[in-house]
């Protein structure tokens, strides 16, 4: 069906055929059809019931009129309650199945759409902003669940006026005809309204958007502008957007209060007119009385419907394109496939690369014809220049990414053929910025084992620098780190991330170096962490550190996807090669022999 | 409304860092009160949107009294005689409903515009209040959550006006209608509509307080379902490194359930609104009393269409209150958190008459501590002297408040026990303005303005030149990579523009400290040079920022730890160690580590 335009999309959304996304989107019914057809009858019931509640009042009128006779007033009473009552029965359970349908519907469908998102791999989160993922699971799924109700409503309403109609032309043709010229006007104002509505409030929007950034931005800098007392300049761009915002949300304020007005002296010259060609009719005893009256009270039951009517068909389209945008994530290709599911036993950490072939973009090669062997137990240092492959290299040991060609042995044997899920849990992986989850510290140590006891993980906490950054914690291991790891410093989210794979004890571990600086207390400690993981994995070490570098049992030095030297640190710098000049442009500053130089070079320099 | 006793001080604009000319003044004691008097400057548009409500309500009515009149018309036994008193009705009715739709606009657009305005003068205020603070209060107040405010409680605020107000006054209008006008068909019809009101504020009363509860934990359960989401999927390679996808998969199932079940709840309570059924039971009470009243020959029948007529009003009130009030509720609140943000102490003034003589940089620290308010000491017991023109290394692990120390210098702090002097005299004795444009502070995380480059380096000096920005630009080795751009100077920075890395953004923020040229230069380093080029820039840019004025550097960089004049080694808020290179490597077995 093809909705969606514009901002929204994504290069897997694709089109679906009108029967698939039917059939698709009656899957996730299928499960709620009881309630479903609960909510259906509860609404024809409620729209018989209050057409028929006109009826019977305006009936009332002539019966009564000349027969107040005790009974007839109480029958008619009663009835107007009886269905007053009902009416709100059944709209109660109506509503109320209507809830946990659609509440059900968008659990499944967001539940789905979620499994798959952490299903993709991470090709796809470097493709797609994971904020927008959210709001598909989030958002899409509840606009989508809303097209139940977005359906029941509008059927009801337009129940009623089709019933009521077919009894005004039963009753007198002509004057129906009067009611039904209404719709089309009110229609097209509906219209019309909508998109004048709907471009003042973008206009509005924007205006707002733009208060927002400005205040975002002064306050932000603050402390800058009152660093060199500018406030006042911050205040005049600040005054400046405000009262921009002003004019153009008052102009957005006059066109969506005009529109109730509009429809009300409408639906009164409407009244009017019935009032006066309805009357003459009756003298001329075309109609009764109570009949002229049924048209008056119609008059209302139909203009507001077909209001919303106006905007039934863009809330039916929202709620398609939402559901095809899940469908879409739900349905986007998995580029990392397993060809078996084996078990892994006695993992001893060897792994090979055999001539493999890597591109993230068709046209960008990273790896080319990469052989490379690592012994188990080896700490093997990755350098190069950025875009060197040397990441790649690391993420395709995790089995993040998909290779193209060759192939790559861990212990032996093929990686594709591992129970991945498995694999994973003999691998640990440090990325270069720390993600942590807003839990506690411990929560986070142990989120590779969960099921590691408080008492083993302070005993590893205190093999680092006799524990003494958790002194530095307000709580220890208790204390909650906040959003994304906020409330710690890079070097205490380092220090958590090494710890979690010491409570993982991996067989091989992956680390992608943090170039952060830190101070040099944490850097120590950091230091010693390493140190204990390096004992007893293999290690692939993309390094920035040269004290990294140099603890490294072996330096591989990577240029365009390939590696063009290799050997320690005292031998490689002795060469005179490659490595010696990335050491010259990268690790040369953090010698300790660059420290006691820097004095002299800034000084005679002037 | 228990407004009145949250709210802590009332009116205390007078001690402020900045403020401009009060335009008008606000009354701040309660949110209804503040809100009340911002309205109050438009009192002839509330009064006309007071009267539009009424004569909206008061016409409405006519309709279906005419109706009633027409109706007697209609079927009187000389109804063929009536036809042009049946044409005067129908055309009075028709004008009096399309006056009616012009009332209901001058209402709409009176609360509107009160509205509009209330939101932009509201913003104006807090905005102006914001600027005032000291930087204490900016230190502590999260920007998100004075974003939040701004934006969202200011948007209530509004909101108060319109819809809100205008249905609640409006409904008002519509409920008082039927009370005023069914007397004039017999006095025992007032009963119904006042009864039905008395049953109505009863029932949403009850209806309010049952909901309340089930939607913030609608609103709670959402959060912590939107929150693991948002992180599960950021953290994607964490959970696939860690093998975790399951139980991702299961804890989403977990969270997005309880949301579920909130959400139910709260759809079931909505389902059994009372006041729907009491409007259909007034409905036909009403009903049966008017036909009552004709059988018995009190009232016409056409006064039973009219009086029926009247009682169909009380529909636009049972189904629109329900959310003008909590809208109410919600622009109070709004009010609430934004007022509670306005009234907070400011601490600082500025001191106008303070010590005013040119800075020569010395500074001392003499038992200095400080905490935030009701929190634990941050810093403690911190003396130390410091000569103009020496520089100062401060290190220490994260949370050892060495950013607090420095920020007590140029008062963005004030200390609680001990003094800190600038030239021997209290920094709280300076003039403030005197006091801070000597002392330039570069923050850890500097902030740059959506302006051109050349526009932020001057941000201190708002006259400068070309030539100087450029020479600025220059010392502070900034003019390299500002020339890489191909507008060099003009290049505009920020969402819009250009982002820059950590380390330039610093080396700009040194360009502006030249070009201001303050005796106190204190530096919150933590950027890290990737390559050794680099590092040797920054170098540089430090020594000659340093050089001539008394400099503060917090830095992760050895080197710049080995060639301070002073080193002061901080942890958990104490000074545990103080002197040179030398002597510290002699004295301190911690800081040996480091350099080991």
């Amino acid at each position: 069906m093809g909705f969606f335009e514009g901002l929204d999309a994504e290069k897997y959304d694709r089109k679906y055929q009108d029967r698939d996304l039917v059939k698709r989107i009656l899957h996730y019914f299928k499960p709620e059809r009881g309630k479903i057809i609960l909510v259906s009858v509860m609404t024809i019931l409620i729209s018989l019931a209050s057409a028929t509640s006109v009826m019977i009042i305006s009936k009332a009128v002539d019966w009564l009129k000349n027969d107040p006779k005790l009974s007839g007033i109480i029958l008619v009473s009663s009835l107007a309650f009886g269905i007053g009552f009902f009416n709100w029965v059944a709209n109660w359970i109506g509503r109320r199945t209507m809830v946990q349908a659609t509440a059900n519907v968008v659990m499944k469908l967001a539940s789905d759409g979620f499994q798959a998102a952490e299903n993709h791999d991470l090709s796809f989160y470097d493709e797609y902003s994971s904020g927008r993922i959210v709001s598909r699971i989030t958002t899409d799924t509840q606009d989508f669940g809303q097209l139940i109700s977005v359906i029941t409503d509008v059927a009801s309403q337009l129940l009623e006026v089709v019933i009521l109609g077919v009894v005004l032309v039963g009753i007198e043709w002509r004057l129906s005809l009067m009611v039904f010229v209404i719709m089309p006007v009110v229609f097209v104002i509906g219209i019309l309204f909508r998109q004048l509505a709907r471009k003042a409030t973008q206009q509005g929007m924007r205006a707002m958007a733009n208060v927002n950034s400005t205040i975002k931005e002064t306050i932000s800098g603050i402390s800058v502008a009152k660093n060199f007392r500018q406030e006042k300049s911050i205040y005049d761009a600040f005054n400046e957007a405000n009262t921009r915002s002003y004019q153009v949300n008052w102009r957005r304020g006059v066109v969506l209060g005009l529109i109730f007005p509009l429809l009300n002296a409408l639906a009164g010259v409407a009244t009017a007119v019935m009032v006066y060609v309805g009357g003459l009719s009756v003298t001329s005893a075309i109609v009764t009385a109570g009949s002229w009256y049924l048209f008056l009270l119609s008059l209302d039951r139909f203009l507001f419907p077909v209001m919303n009517i106006s905007a039934f068909w863009s809330s039916i389209q929202n709620g398609l394109s939402a559901s095809e945008r899940v469908f879409a994530l739900i349905d986007a290709e998995p580029a990392v496939v397993q060809t078996d599911n084996r078990p892994v036993v006695d993992l001893k950490g060897q792994i090979d690369f055999q001539n493999v072939c890597f591109y993230y973009k068709e046209d960008e090669g990273v790896l080319e014809n990469l052989t490379l062997h690592i012994k188990p137990r080896e700490n093997l240092a990755i350098v190069g220049h950025t875009g060197a492959g040397k990441s790649s290299v690391a993420k395709l040991i995790a089995r993040f990414y998909e290779f193209q060609s060759g192939s790559i042995l861990i212990d032996g044997k093929d990686i594709r053929t591992f129970d991945l899920a498995e694999y994973r849990k003999h691998l640990g992986f440090v990325s270069q910025t720390p993600f942590l989850f807003s839990d506690t510290v411990l929560e986070n140590i142990r989120y590779t084992r969960q099921n590691a006891t408080e008492a083993e993980i302070t005993a590893l906490a205190k093999q680092i620098g006799d524990g003494e950054w958790l002194e530095t914690l307000p709580e220890g291991l208790h204390t909650e780190v906040g959003e994304r790891g906020s409330r710690l410093s890079m070097g205490q989210r380092q220090l958590v991330s090494l710890m979690r794979v010491l409570v993982q004890h991996p067989e091989i571990f992956i680390l992608d170096e943090a170039t952060a600086s830190i101070d040099p207390f944490t850097e120590w400690q950091i230091q010693q962490a390493l140190n204990l993981i390096l004992e007893r994995s293999t290690s692939i070490l993309i390094a920035h550190r040269l004290s990294t570098v140099k603890s490294a049992d072996r330096i591989i030095v990577m240029e365009q996807g390939k590696v063009i030297e290799e050997g320690n640190h005292m031998g490689l710098l002795e060469n005179g090669g490659h490595y010696a000049m990335l050491y010259n442009t990268y690790f040369r500053h953090q010698s300790l022999e660059y420290v006691e130089k820097a004095r002299e070079m800034v000084e005679s320099e002037r | 409304m228990n407004d009145d006793k949250i709210i802590p001080s009332g009116t205390s604009m007078s001690i402020t860092e900045f403020s401009l000319p009060q335009r008008f003044k606000t009354n701040r004691k309660s949110p209804l009160r503040w809100i009340l008097s911002h309205a109050k400057r438009n009192w002839f548009i509330l009064l006309s949107a007071v009267i539009g409500a009424f004569c909206n309500a008061a016409l409405m009515s006519v309709s279906p009294m005419l109706i009633g009149r027409a109706y007697n018309l209609i079927t009187a036994p000389n109804a063929k005689e009536n036809t042009g008193a049946l044409g005067t009705l129908a055309l009075i009715l028709g004008i009096s409903q399309v006056i009616r739709g012009g009332m209901q606009l001058i209402r709409n657009l009176s609360f509107e515009l009160i509205a509009q305005r209330t939101e932009r003068n509201v913003r104006d205020e807090l905005y102006i209040s914001l600027l005032g603070k000291s930087m204490t209060f900016h230190s502590l107040q999260p920007v998100g959550d004075t974003m939040a405010r701004a934006t969202n409680d200011v948007r209530q605020v509004n909101f108060f006006f319109s819809p809100g107000l205008n249905m609640v006054i409006g409904s008002l209008n519509f409920l008082i209608m039927p009370v005023i006008l069914a007397p004039t068909y017999h006095p025992s019809l007032i009963i119904t509509p006042v009864v039905f009101i008395i049953m109505y504020f009863l029932a949403l009363w009850e209806y309010m307080g049952k909901l309340k509860p089930i939607t913030n934990r609608v609103r709670e359960s959402f959060g912590k379902l939107n929150t693991r989401l948002a992180e599960a999927l950021d953290g994607i390679e964490t959970v696939k490194g860690a093998s975790q996808e399951k139980s991702e998969v299961a804890l989403f199932i977990k969270n997005a359930t309880g949301y579920k079940n909130a959400v139910v709840e709260q759809g079931k309570t909505e389902a059994r609104f009372l006041p729907l059924l009491l409007l259909s039971t007034a409905l036909a009470i009403g009903l049966l009393q008017a036909l009552l009243l004709y059988k018995n020959g009190i009232i016409d029948m056409g006064q039973v269409i009219g009086y029926y007529g009247l009682l169909l009003m009380l529909d636009f009130p049972t189904f629109t209150s329900l959310w003008a009030y909590s809208q109410i509720a919600t622009g109070l609140a709004g009010a609430r958190r934004l007022l509670e943000l306005m009234n907070r102490e400011n601490n600082l003034d500025q001191n106008l008459t303070g010590f005013n003589e040119p800075m020569k940089g010395e500074v001392e620290f003499k038992g200095v501590s400080f905490g935030y308010e009701d929190g634990d000491p941050i810093l403690e017991n911190i003396s130390f002297k410091v000569k103009p023109g020496q520089t100062v290394a401060i290190v220490g692990q994260t949370g050892s408040s060495k950013t607090s120390l420095v920020k007590l210098i140029n008062r963005t702090y004030d200390a609680i026990t001990g003094e800190v002097l600038v030239d021997g005299v209290n920094v709280r004795d300076w003039n403030l303005e005197t006091l801070r444009r000597n002392i330039s502070i570069i923050e850890q995380d500097i902030f740059l303005f959506s302006r051109s480059i050349g526009e932020n380096i001057a941000f201190g000096k708002p006259g400068a030149t070309r030539d100087e920005i450029e020479a600025a630009a220059k010392a502070a080795q900034a003019d390299e990579f500002i020339l890489t751009f191909k507008d060099g100077y003009d290049t505009i920075l920020g969402e819009r523009g250009v982002t820059l890395s950590g380390g330039q953004r610093q080396r700009l923020a040194l360009a502006r400290a030249f070009l201001t040229d303050p005796r106190i230069l204190i530096l919150d380093d933590s950027t890290s040079a990737i390559d050794s080029a680099t590092e040797d820039r920054i170098q540089r840019a430090i020594y000659t920022a340093a050089k001539g004025r008394t400099t503060f550097i917090i830095t992760h960089r050895l080197s710049q730890i080995r060639w301070a004049d002073l080193i002061l080694v901080m942890r958990k808020g104490r000074l545990v160690a103080m002197g040179s290179h030398e002597e510290l490597m002699k004295t301190s077995e911690s800081y040996q580590r480091i350099f080991s």
